[in-house]
């Protein structure tokens, strides 16, 4: 098993239902030349506190199906040309109050109950019991509550993502304001309810809504300490989320701007802002790929920690199997906007079975090719503009017949968790030309 | 700038393996501030780096962000002009001999000869002092290819002219001929006659990649320096260009200057490596030897750092800290603030402290100012005894390494101020380890 | 960012760089056109410059010099449609169809000149601040500050009062106030284009700064000059009728901003045409260039380039 800073990897993923189903996912970008089929019948599941890891080259779908989950596509040019992304968002658990105890395996979360069903089971929460929405489908508003909140982000270049006009103490605020209004109030020991003189503009203020003339009459003497209080609470919180990511003196960090800190302290305030509320789902688009490596090794190490001790569920896009490896307990491999393999990690690596795992696998240099050696895959990434109904990966896979030509495989299981979608595996019933390791073209 | 000592370089070759010689390389950029614009302090991107290039062969450079590699390799490929040290090309018989010889001659030792003797040696074989046939020679023989971006070629030209621009510059050809020579050149890389008249947002970027290298051989170099050509491009893709480098390496007998971050791409394409970090070589020697038996603790790190498909990860703690900032260089070993195995000697100084303060909240904000008498000696004061008080006593406890507190010569506490005194220490030098091996480090770790 | 895959390959075999240059300047050419506001822009345009070269073929030029506005004594301030004078004449006779015609040769006469002048001027100035940088670029570039601190229009005002009224001097006075707006642009591109890899391709072929300057940093830096340069056609007849308007020009000179000045008087008398339609003519020749100046920049904007 690979470890990473001595830290053993997690159990299979536990008895619940995963906590995001993606069926069938359609994104279309509208281009000059055409429409590009991008992500073209995507379905996966990521569990209950379980990382997944989707893997591919440049242009395989991979970034555009994370941002689909927060509806971070731009539309146009892309279009929602079908399929669903079902999430089922968690809530405080009932039994310790978020505190974590043995109900909810120490998360501090708990599945909801579907609102249709009230727990029983129905077409809405595909028979699980639990809360379920379309992410798809939701509304903005209700986007906005589950983003930052329920499902977050991290980005690959964290100099980009930091505002770098906005001291950090007032980029995490804004997660906290956004969705914890009701707890900052609380901690502030101002009463949500308004009754509190200049209540319910404080309670405005917590929640980002305040006006310029209203934050002036804030900072006035009969609001002042009140508002102090507020912003102390904050400030609290802020600390608690990076001293949580290992941020040296998190106090005097709050204070700086994004360009005054390294490359890996970025990361880690990103980090911070995006466990802040303690999401279900954790997206993490190769989040490492902008830092040296010995920054990487650490800021790996800092994932793998709080989503054990959060028990966040992890997506980890990632173009580098390398690193996939060592986080991931799951991984998917995705080429031209499909899934071709999906399987545990150590299967994946081990007993790789769709022939573009296996290129891949093979692609990387390793102490054992011979220079000059590498196993190079032919040819090139596909157009996707109006694919033809045949596997993607013809003209380039070594073992492809007019079978392959002819029609599209799908993925099926091949033994328990491990998925291929390659008529190697599943051959056509009644094709006489199958494809066969044994039988190689190129 | 001349040596004051002999300098013994991190790699070493034949004489008549010898393709280029690096000595004593500095290049140090200004840092201006004001209205004015003056200079407050220097970058030190390289700061001091000496090897042999070998002939036919591959030498990779690595390190992390700030190590300098990128600069040293624009100081040898004449784009940049270092300084301090030299780049020297062309030398041939005993000339390198001749040159180290020189220039391990302290500045006043020197007679009127042999400063005659050093010119004439520099004016012909360095690269920044070069001019007329020599430099013609030496840039013809050192061409670059560049990471992958679409900056690396000019998105107006058409790739005829892209790959044709060297023998136009040269005069090597013209019209058909040189239509000709510029197919000849894409099919070598993978490429073809279609390709002549089409613009670079045409192409994929392995195929971008391939372009620039077709360009970079136009002229029959003997070295051509690679910064980074497979980092942007997918692994598929840098299998391909790896493969086709290699291809072109034994086809037309060239050398290689390979400079990466990615540990496997260099295992895998490099005869030698040379490890740097912040801006002096750590490490040096043949492959094989600085994966198997490192000696210098930063490459230990990186090599566990870096995931590897083959190998499964050690039980390595990842390094603390980051990398220093090379405008303020640490003292001593500038691995010191992150090293696991450092000891006193590895160059503890005033500013270790100051770092460590930084990061304890609280106590920075009580620091009033600091008056250092060098770099390891100075007297930290304070707003109030009880923080200075607080600062001694965790000078002498388990809050710092321990190798950091038996450095420490002298702590005195007077009212709110607190002298600390390290011992002092000299930069630490190269050390051979063995055949082809040298390391920067006080250890020795056989 | 969400990579949108990239286009396919042409499948055509271009067998000359002829060819393909051609080709792609034709597709600039489609691209322009698809924008509708580009084109009305690019009609005013042709219509325009149509008068203006047509000049001598629509209205016989005058004796001895043809910008100067014939006196018809036997026809003062006679309305349009009159016989002989479709627009109307002026209160001293000068034919208003003749003024708008030879006016049209006089601005672009104007705007040529002064574009050419300012954009050479401040491409040298800006390429010398943004190659060399240092304390030639502080110095310059303070100059340019200087410059740019006082407002367009009142700065060319102070020069052609100073120097006379005449049109040679409003030439010279808008040359001397437009060219740091180019020269600004130029080292802001230059400083750019500086830092990519191929310039450093380029040195490292052993190439001369000079043909690195023409062949790599001028082409790719001189897009916003382009661009610029349409605008300001449009622009300088604008500012210099309003310095003709105000007395700053020759009077009865065939140019729009002297008729409209000339006119003013009639207005309140109720003869509008000798004012109202070189006025016009201004407003349609800056509309002109401003819309196709606009569709242009649109089009050769570098994020739509690179998806072509």
């Amino acid at each position: 098993m690979s470890l990473v800073g001595g830290i053993e990897p997690k159990a299979a993923p536990q008895a619940r239902a995963a906590i995001a189903s993606v069926r069938d996912l359609r994104v279309h970008f509208r281009s000059k030349v055409g429409v590009v089929h991008a992500v073209d019948g995507v379905s996966f599941d990521i569990g209950d506190g379980e990382t997944l890891g989707l893997v591919g080259e440049t242009g395989c779908g991979k970034s555009v199906t994370a941002r689909s989950f927060l509806d971070l596509v731009p539309r146009p040019p892309g279009i929602k040309a079908g399929g669903a992304i079902m999430f089922r968002p968690h809530q405080a658990c009932a039994a310790c109050d978020g505190a974590g105890c043995a109900v909810c395996f120490d998360s501090g979360r708990a599945p909801e109950s579907c609102h249709s069903c009230g727990g029983d089971g129905c077409e809405r929460c595909g028979h699980t019991g639990q809360h379920t929405v379309d992410l798809m489908s939701i509304s903005g508003s209700e986007m906005q509550s589950i983003r930052g909140n329920r499902i977050a982000m991290i980005f690959q270049d964290p100099g980009k993502a930091l505002n770098p006009a906005m001291q950090i103490r007032d980029q995490v605020a804004e997660v906290f304001f956004q969705h914890r209004t009701a707890d900052l109030l609380d901690d502030a020991g101002l009463f949500a309810d308004g009754s509190e003189p200049g209540g319910s503009l404080l309670r405005r203020k917590a929640g980002l809504r305040t006006r310029r003339a209203e934050d002036v009459i804030l900072s006035l003497p009969p609001f002042r300490s009140r508002r102090g209080r507020l912003m102390k609470a904050v400030e609290t919180r802020i600390a608690d989320a990076l001293a949580e990511t290992q941020i040296p003196n998190p106090r005097k960090v709050m204070d700086r701007y994004p360009h005054e800190l390294s490359g890996g302290m970025r990361q880690r305030v990103m980090i911070a802002q995006a466990l802040a509320c303690d999401p279900d789902l954790l997206i993490a688009d190769e989040p490492t790929t902008a830092l040296d490596v010995t920054v990487q090794a650490r800021i790996l190490q800092l994932i793998r920690e709080l989503q054990q001790r959060h028990k966040t569920s992890v997506l980890y896009i990632s173009h580098d199997l390398s690193l996939v490896r060592e986080v991931c307990d799951r991984v998917a491999v995705m080429y031209a906007g499909r899934i071709v393999e999906a399987a545990p990690t150590t299967s994946i690596f081990s007993d790789p079975h769709h022939p573009y795992t296996q290129g891949l696998l093979a692609a990387v240099p390793a102490a054992s090719h011979e220079r000059g050696r590498l196993v190079a895959i032919a040819g090139n990434v596909p157009e996707l503009i109006d694919p033809p109904d045949a596997c993607r990966f013809t003209g380039r896979c070594p073992f492809e017949t007019s079978a392959c030509l002819a029609n599209e495989p799908q993925p099926a299981a091949v033994n328990g968790a491990h998925e291929v979608a390659c008529f190697i595996h599943h051959p056509l019933p009644g094709a006489d030309d199958a494809p066969s390791f044994d039988r190689r073209v190129r | 700038m001349t040596a004051a000592a002999p300098i013994e370089p991190a790699l070493r070759s034949n004489e008549d393996d010898l393709l280029l010689a690096v000595r004593n390389l500095q290049k140090h950029f200004p840092i201006r501030e004001g209205a004015l614009q003056k200079v407050v302090g220097h970058v030190r991107a390289v700061d001091g780096v000496s090897f042999d290039l070998r002939r036919g062969e591959t030498l990779g450079l690595v390190g992390e962000s700030g190590c300098g590699k990128t600069t040293l390799g624009r100081c040898i490929s004449g784009l940049t002009d270092p300084t301090g040290g030299g780049v020297y090309f062309g030398l041939e018989g005993d000339q390198r001999g001749r040159l180290d010889a020189l220039l391990a001659v302290p500045e006043d030792q020197h007679t009127e000869s042999t400063r005659a003797d050093l010119a004439a040696l520099e004016k012909s074989h360095r690269v920044d002092l070069m001019s007329g046939d020599p430099w013609r020679r030496y840039r013809r023989n050192c061409q670059v290819v560049f990471q992958e971006s679409f900056a690396s070629l000019n998105p107006r030209h058409l790739v005829k002219d892209i790959v044709g621009r060297p023998l136009r510059v040269h005069k090597e050809a013209s019209g058909s001929a040189l239509t000709e020579r510029v197919v000849e050149l894409l099919e070598q890389v993978g490429l073809g006659r279609q390709h002549l008249y089409r613009y670079p947002h045409q192409f994929s970027g392995g195929q971008r990649q391939r372009i620039s290298i077709a360009r970079a051989l136009a002229l029959d170099p003997e070295l051509v320096v690679l910064d980074e050509p497979t980092s942007a491009l997918d692994v598929s893709v840098q299998a391909q260009i790896l493969n086709l480098l290699h291809e072109l390496q034994q086809e037309l007998g060239l050398t290689y200057l390979f400079i990466t971050h990615d540990l496997s791409v260099v295992r895998h394409m490099a005869d030698d490596i040379v490890v740097m970090y912040v801006g002096k070589v750590a490490e040096a020697g043949r492959t094989a030897t600085i994966f198997e038996r490192p000696e210098h603790p930063y490459t230990e790190a990186l090599l566990a750092s870096s995931p590897d498909l083959d190998r499964e990860t050690s039980v390595l703690e990842p390094l603390e800290g980051s990398i220093p900032d090379p405008a303020r260089p640490p003292e001593g070993c500038r691995f010191h603030t992150r090293c696991p195995v450092a000891t006193p000697a590895c160059g503890w100084e005033i500013d270790d402290i100051v770092r460590r303060l930084e990061d304890v909240e609280g106590t920075f904000d009580t620091l009033d100012g600091v008056t250092r008498e060098s770099p390891f000696d100075a007297w930290l004061s304070f707003k109030d005894e009880a923080a200075a008080a607080n600062l001694a006593e965790a000078l002498r406890s388990d809050a710092i390494p321990a190798s950091m507190q038996s450095a420490v010569e002298e702590l005195t506490v007077d009212g709110a101020r607190v002298r600390v005194r390290f011992a002092e220490v000299a930069e630490v030098p190269l050390t051979v380890r063995g055949a082809d091996h040298a390391a920067a480090c006080l250890l020795d770790r056989t | 960012m969400v990579d949108v895959p990239a286009g396919p390959l042409p499948t055509r075999v271009a067998d000359s760089a002829l060819r393909v240059r051609a080709r792609r300047g034709g597709e600039l050419l489609l691209a322009l056109l698809k924008n509708p506001t580009t084109v009305a822009g690019l009609v005013f345009i042709v219509l325009l410059l149509g008068m203006a070269v047509f000049a001598p073929l629509i209205t016989e030029p005058n004796t001895p010099d043809a910008y100067q506005m014939p006196r018809d004594w036997g026809a003062l301030a006679v309305p349009p449609g009159s016989p002989g004078h479709p627009l109307g004449t002026t209160n001293v006779g000068g034919d208003v169809l003749y003024g708008l015609v030879w006016g049209a040769r006089t601005s672009l006469r104007l705007s040529v000149i002064v574009v050419s002048l300012t954009v050479f001027i401040g491409v040298t100035v800006g390429s010398i601040a943004g190659f060399k940088g240092g304390k030639v670029d502080e110095i310059l570039m303070r100059i340019v500050d200087v410059f740019l601190s006082i407002p367009e229009l009142i700065f060319a005002l102070a020069i052609a009062a100073v120097l006379g009224p005449s049109f040679r001097n409003i030439i010279l006075a808008l040359a001397v106030v437009f060219w740091v707006k180019y020269a600004r642009i130029m080292r802001a591109q230059i400083i750019h284009v500086k830092e990519n890899e191929y310039v450093d391709a380029a040195r490292v072929i052993g190439d001369s700064s000079w043909r690195i300057y023409f062949k790599d940093i001028l082409p790719n830096s001189i897009t916003p000059v382009v661009v610029q340069a349409t605008l300001d056609m449009g622009n300088i007849v604008l500012v210099g009728a309003t310095l003709s308007f105000i007395g700053l020009s020759e009077a009865g000179i065939a140019e729009w901003g002297v008729l409209v000045s000339e006119g003013q008087s009639g207005i309140s008398a109720g003869r509008w045409w000798a004012s109202t339609f070189p006025g016009m003519m201004v407003f349609l020749w800056a509309l002109g260039f401003n819309l196709f100046g606009d569709g242009l920049r649109d089009v050769l904007d570098p994020k739509t380039e690179t998806s072509r």
